[in-house]
C-alpha cells in the first residue's frame, strides 16, 4: 500500500452532550481508498463519531477536514460523502429502482441515464436485472444490503460511512456480505469508513482499525498490529478469550505476577513499563511434558473442554486462576477432566500491556 | 371450560352485539320503505315514495350543501394542522412533548354539548354572527384532536432514518418532505382525512349550538324526530348510515389494496 | 429522533409543528371555556360581560335542585360505563385474540355506527320500541300478544346511552387488550396459573391502561349526553345538559347556565386529569 495523502482528517474533533463528552478530542487520519473501520463497545461513542462525519450531528469543537477543506458547518445534503444506516433506511413506498436512482433525480439526472446507471449498479451488486421494479419490501435480508449500497453508490460519494450495517443478520449471511464489501471496496477504490462493535469483523475487512473507548481512540493500527501488539488490556481483550496476568517489573527488570509466585520470561519490555498485564494469547499456549519444554511452564487441573468448530479450547484451573489453551481439531489432546496437566508458551508469545 | 368453547361464545357474543348496534339501522331502513304517512309495522304498504320526494326536496338539497360545506371545510383545516401536530406528538423529542399530549386530548375528553354550549358563549362574547362557518370552527376544536392521534399512530411507526437518508443522499429540506415524509405517511393522512369528514357529517351536539340560522342533515333530523315527523326522516337516516358505511369501507379497500401492491 | 441539523437555536422542530395547533386550541377550547367561567360570575339573566362579579349563581345551583339532575346524569352515566365495560372485554379480548383475519372487518363494521350521528342511531331505536313499531307491531300481528310501549321509561333511556357510546368503551379497550404479549399469558399457564388467574394477574393489570381510558372517556362522554333522555326518555330524567340547555335557551339565564356548565366541567376536569397523569401515551398508541 503506497502512501496516499489523507483524505479525511480529524483534529481535536469533540462532541459533548452537556458535560458529557461522547467523543473526546479524536485525532486521525483516513487515507484516500482506505477500508478504515472504528471498533467499539455500546456506549464508546462510535456512532456520534460517524454521524459527526456525515454530517448528522454537529461537533461541539474540532476540526473536520475532507480533501484539505473545513467540512464542519456545511450539511449532510451538501457533504461529498453518503452513510449506509443501520436499518438501511430504503424508501418503503418505492421500487429498488427508485431507491438506487434516487440521488440521480435530487442531481437532475434525466431518467434513460438514471436507469442506466441504476442497472450497471444492479449489476455490479450482483442483483438480478429484474429488481429494477422489484417494490424493496419483498426483498430479503441480504438484497436489502446491496440496495442500500447501490444507492449509497450512485450518489458517487467520495467517502461512504457505514454505520454497523450488519449487527442485524445471522452469521452464514453476514460472512457472505462481509466478502462482498470487501470486494465491492476494490472495484470502486472508494474510502470506506465503517464502524462496529465486532472486532473480528473489523479484521475481515479492514486496511486499518481504531479502537475506541468512551470517546477516545485508544490505538490504531493494522489488523495485525491490533492483533499481536495490542496497547492495553482492553484492546487486547477486545478480541475475545485471552489470557491475561496481572504483573509488575521488578527492580532487577523481572516480571512477577501479582498474585501468585512465579517469574516470567519475555521477549521485550515496553518502555516505562512497570505495572501492567501479561497477555498470552491461547493458541500460543501449549501442553507440555516437562518444565524444560517451554520459556513459561505453569502446573494446574484440566477444567473443562469445549469444542469450537475447527479448534479446541481446553480450560486449565491453576489456583484461582483459569487459562485457556486453544489447539487445532487435528491436534487434539486426550486429556481426562481433573488431570494435573503442564501448560507453557514462549517468551516471544508474551505480550505485555498497560492497563 | 375449553378454549374452543370459550372461543365460540365470544364468537356468538361478538355477533349478537353487531345485530344490537345494527338494529336501530334496519328499522330505520324498513321505515323509509313504506309508502304510508306513519309508521305502522309490519308494513302495509311499501313503497319508494318517500325516497323520490326527499331527493325532489330542495329543502334536503340545501341540508345536503351546509352539511358538505362543513364537511369538507374542516377535512381540509383538521388534515393540514393536525399533520403537524401529530408531528410534534409523536416525532419530534422535544421540551413541552408529553404536556402538548395531554392538551391534545382535553377536547376530546369532553362532553361535546358542554364544548358546544362554550363556543356559543365565546363567539357572542367577541360579537361574532352564528352560520355554517362557526360550526366548521366548532368541529375542528373536537376533530383536530382526533385526527392527530390517527396521524400519530401512523407517524409512530415512522423510520426517521428514512429523512436523514435522503438528506444525506442530496436532498434539500423541501425534497425530503415530498418525496419521503408525505408519501410514507399518506395512509395516516388519508385515514385522518376519512374521520374528519365522517365526524364532521354525522355531528349533532356541536352543530346544534353554532350553526345559527344554518341548518345541518343532523339538526333537521333532530328537530323532525322531536316534532313533525314524516318518513323523509328514516330516508335521510338511511342514506347517512349508508354513506358513511360506503365511504369507510371504500376507505379501507383502498388502503388494503395499495398495500398489497406494494408487497 | 434527531430531527435534521437542528440548528439549536430558536423554537425545537417538534415545538414549531405543535405552535398551529396550540394557536388553534387556545383560541378554540382555551379562550371558550374561559368566557364560560367568566360568564358563570355574572348576574342572572344578563347578558355580556360587562356587569360586576357576583357568586349568585353557584348560590342559586346549590339551593335549588339542579343538584338532582347533577345526581341522574352521574348516575347514568357511571351504570353506563360499568354495563358497557361487561359488554365490550368479551368483544375487545376477541379482537385481539380470537378473530385473526376476521378483526379489520368487524371492526370497521363496529366503527361504521360512529359516524351516524348519534340521534338518528336513536331514532331507529324509537322505530323499534313505539306503539305498533317493529317489535310490538310484530308481537301483535304474529303472535297476538299486545304489550306497553317501553319508551319514556328510564330503561330506555339507559339503552340508548349503552347504546351511542359502546365505540368509545370498545376501541381503547382494544387497543388495551392488544398491549398484552401473548408471551406473557403463555408463561402464565406454563407456570401452572388458572384460566381465571391468568385473567386476574396478566391480562386485566396488563391491559389496565386501554381499560382506564375506555371507562373515562365513556364517562366524559356520558355525561355529557344530551339526545338520549331527550329522544328515548320524554320527561322521565333530567340530565343536568338538559338543565344547562334550558337555562341557555327557555330561561334566557346565561350566567346560570354557565355555572352549571363550569360544575361540570370541574368534575370532568378533575377525573381526566387524575387518570391521564398516570398513563404513559406512547406506549399505549404505538411506539414500540
Amino acid at each position: 500500500m503506497s502512501k496516499r495523502a489523507p483524505i479525511l482528517e480529524l483534529k481535536s474533533l469533540t462532541k459533548s452532550f452537556g458535560t458529557l463528552n461522547a467523543v473526546d478530542g479524536i485525532d486521525l487520519d483516513i487515507a484516500e481508498g482506505e477500508f478504515f473501520t472504528i471498533v467499539g463497545p455500546s456506549g464508546s461513542g462510535k456512532t456520534t463519531l460517524i454521524r459527526m462525519l456525515a454530517g448528522m450531528e454537529q461537533a461541539t469543537s474540532g476540526d473536520i477536514i475532507l480533501s484539505g477543506k473545513r467540512i464542519n458547518d456545511l450539511p449532510a445534503n451538501k457533504r461529498p460523502t453518503c452513510m449506509v444506516f443501520q436499518s438501511l433506511a430504503l424508501f418503503p413506498h418505492r421500487t429498488v429502482g427508485e431507491n438506487i436512482e434516487f440521488p440521480l433525480k435530487i442531481k437532475g439526472i434525466d431518467p434513460e441515464a438514471r436507469k442506466k446507471r441504476a442497472l450497471a449498479l444492479l449489476d455490479q451488486l450482483r442483483l438480478p436485472q429484474n429488481y429494477y421494479d422489484k417494490s424493496v419490501l419483498r426483498c430479503s435480508g441480504g438484497e436489502r444490503q446491496r440496495v442500500a449500497l447501490a444507492r449509497a453508490l450512485a450518489f458517487d460519494p467520495k467517502i461512504l460511512f457505514f454505520d454497523e450495517p450488519l449487527s442485524a443478520i445471522d452469521y452464514k449471511l453476514r460472512k457472505t456480505l462481509e466478502k462482498e464489501l470487501k470486494d465491492i471496496h476494490r472495484e470502486t477504490g472508494k474510502t470506506f469508513v465503517y464502524i462496529t462493535h465486532s472486532l473480528e469483523e473489523a479484521m475481515v475487512m479492514s486496511d486499518r482499525i481504531g479502537v475506541m473507548r468512551s470517546g477516545q481512540l485508544v490505538q490504531v493500527g493494522t489488523p495485525n498490529e491490533i492483533y499481536s501488539a495490542p496497547k492495553d488490556k482492553f484492546v487486547s481483550e477486545f478480541m475475545g478469550d485471552v489470557n491475561v496476568i496481572p504483573v509488575t517489573m521488578n527492580g532487577s527488570r523481572t516480571i512477577t505476577a501479582d498474585t501468585f509466585d512465579k517469574t516470567f520470561a519475555v521477549a521485550s519490555v515496553p518502555d516505562a513499563f512497570t505495572k501492567g498485564h501479561l497477555v498470552i494469547r491461547p493458541e500460543f499456549v501449549r501442553f507440555v511434558a516437562t518444565s524444560k519444554d517451554a520459556d513459561n511452564v505453569l502446573e494446574g487441573k484440566l477444567y473443562n473442554e469445549y469444542a469450537l468448530g475447527s479448534r479446541i479450547q481446553y480450560q486449565v484451573r491453576i489456583g484461582e486462576n483459569v487459562f485457556i489453551v486453544e489447539k487445532l481439531r487435528q491436534h487434539s489432546s486426550d486429556l481426562k477432566r481433573d488431570q494435573t496437566v503442564l501448560i507453557g508458551w514462549d517468551a516471544k508469545d508474551s505480550i505485555l500491556v498497560t492497563g | 371450560m375449553s378454549e374452543r368453547s370459550r372461543h365460540a361464545l365470544i364468537w356468538a357474543w361478538t355477533l349478537a352485539v353487531l345485530v344490537f348496534v345494527y338494529l336501530p339501522a334496519l328499522c330505520i331502513l324498513l321505515a323509509s320503505l313504506t309508502a304510508s304517512r306513519y309508521f305502522l309495522f309490519p308494513i302495509p304498504k311499501w313503497g319508494l315514495d318517500w325516497w323520490r320526494k326527499t331527493f325532489d326536496s330542495i329543502e334536503i338539497h340545501q341540508l345536503f350543501k351546509t352539511s358538505i360545506s362543513i364537511a369538507l371545510c374542516v377535512t381540509v383545516i383538521a388534515v393540514v394542522i393536525a399533520f403537524f401536530g401529530a408531528l410534534a406528538f409523536a416525532r419530534y423529542n422535544w421540551k413541552g412533548r408529553t404536556l402538548f399530549q395531554k392538551i391534545v386530548l382535553l377536547p376530546i375528553f369532553f362532553p361535546q354539548s358542554v364544548l358546544g354550549l362554550a363556543l356559543l358563549l365565546w363567539f357572542n362574547a367577541i360579537g361574532l354572527q352564528m352560520s355554517w362557518m362557526t360550526a366548521v370552527f366548532a368541529h375542528l376544536v373536537w376533530i383536530i384532536p382526533v385526527v392527530t392521534l390517527v396521524i400519530s399512530i401512523q407517524v409512530y411507526s415512522f423510520d426517521p432514518a428514512l429523512e436523514e437518508a435522503a438528506f444525506d443522499l442530496g436532498a434539500s429540506r423541501l425534497q425530503v418532505f415530498r418525496e419521503v415524509t408525505l408519501p410514507v405517511l399518506l395512509p395516516g393522512i388519508v385515514s385522518g382525512a376519512l374521520f374528519a369528514f365522517l365526524l364532521s357529517w354525522g355531528n349533532f351536539p356541536l352543530s346544534l349550538f353554532t350553526t345559527g340560522a344554518d341548518t345541518t342533515i343532523p339538526e333537521y333530523l333532530y328537530a323532525k324526530m322531536v316534532a313533525g315527523y314524516t318518513p323523509g326522516v328514516p330516508v335521510l337516516g338511511t342514506v347517512s348510515t349508508f354513506g358513511a358505511a360506503f365511504i369507510l369501507l371504500g376507505g379501507y379497500w383502498l388502503i388494503t389494496l395499495r398495500r398489497r401492491a406494494q408487497s | 429522533m434527531a430531527a435534521l441539523h437542528d440548528s439549536g437555536r430558536g423554537m425545537s422542530q417538534g415545538a414549531r409543528n405543535a405552535l398551529p395547533m396550540i394557536l388553534f386550541l387556545g383560541v378554540g377550547f382555551a379562550a371558550p371555556l374561559l368566557a364560560v367561567i367568566a360568564y358563570s360570575f355574572m348576574p342572572e339573566r344578563s347578558f355580556g360581560l360587562i356587569h360586576p362579579p357576583t357568586l349568585a349563581n353557584y348560590v342559586e345551583v346549590f339551593t335549588g335542585n339542579s343538584y338532582i339532575s347533577f345526581f341522574w346524569s352521574l348516575l347514568f352515566a357511571a351504570m353506563t360505563v360499568c354495563i358497557l365495560a361487561v359488554i365490550c372485554y368479551p368483544i375487545a379480548y376477541g379482537l385481539s385474540r380470537v378473530f385473526g383475519r376476521w378483526a379489520p372487518i368487524l371492526t370497521l363494521l363496529f366503527t361504521i355506527p360512529l359516524f351516524v350521528s348519534e340521534n338518528v342511531r336513536l331514532y331507529g331505536w324509537i322505530l323499534f320500541f313505539i306503539k305498533n313499531g317493529v317489535l310490538l307491531g310484530t308481537l301483535k300481528s304474529w303472535f297476538g300478544i299486545e304489550l306497553d310501549s317501553w319508551l319514556f321509561t328510564r330503561g330506555i333511556v339507559l339503552l340508548g346511552m349503552v347504546y351511542v357510546y359502546l365505540p368509545f368503551m370498545l376501541f381503547p379497550m382494544t387497543l388495551g387488550v392488544s398491549m398484552v404479549p401473548n408471551e406473557t399469558r403463555e408463561a402464565a399457564r406454563d407456570l401452572g396459573a388458572s384460566r381465571w388467574q391468568i385473567f386476574r394477574e396478566v391480562e386485566l393489570p396488563l391491559s389496565m391502561p386501554g381499560i382506564m381510558i375506555g371507562l373515562l372517556l365513556t364517562f366524559v362522554l356520558a355525561v355529557g349526553a344530551i339526545a338520549e333522555a331527550k329522544v328515548l326518555g320524554g320527561q322521565t330524567i333530567i340530565p343536568i345538559t338538559h338543565d344547562i340547555e334550558i337555562a341557555f335557551t327557555y330561561a334566557q339565564n346565561w350566567p346560570l347556565g354557565a355555572a352549571l356548565a363550569v360544575l361540570l366541567m370541574l368534575v370532568v376536569g378533575t377525573l381526566v386529569l387524575l387518570v391521564l397523569k398516570r398513563f404513559d401515551l406512547d406506549a399505549i398508541l404505538g411506539k414500540r
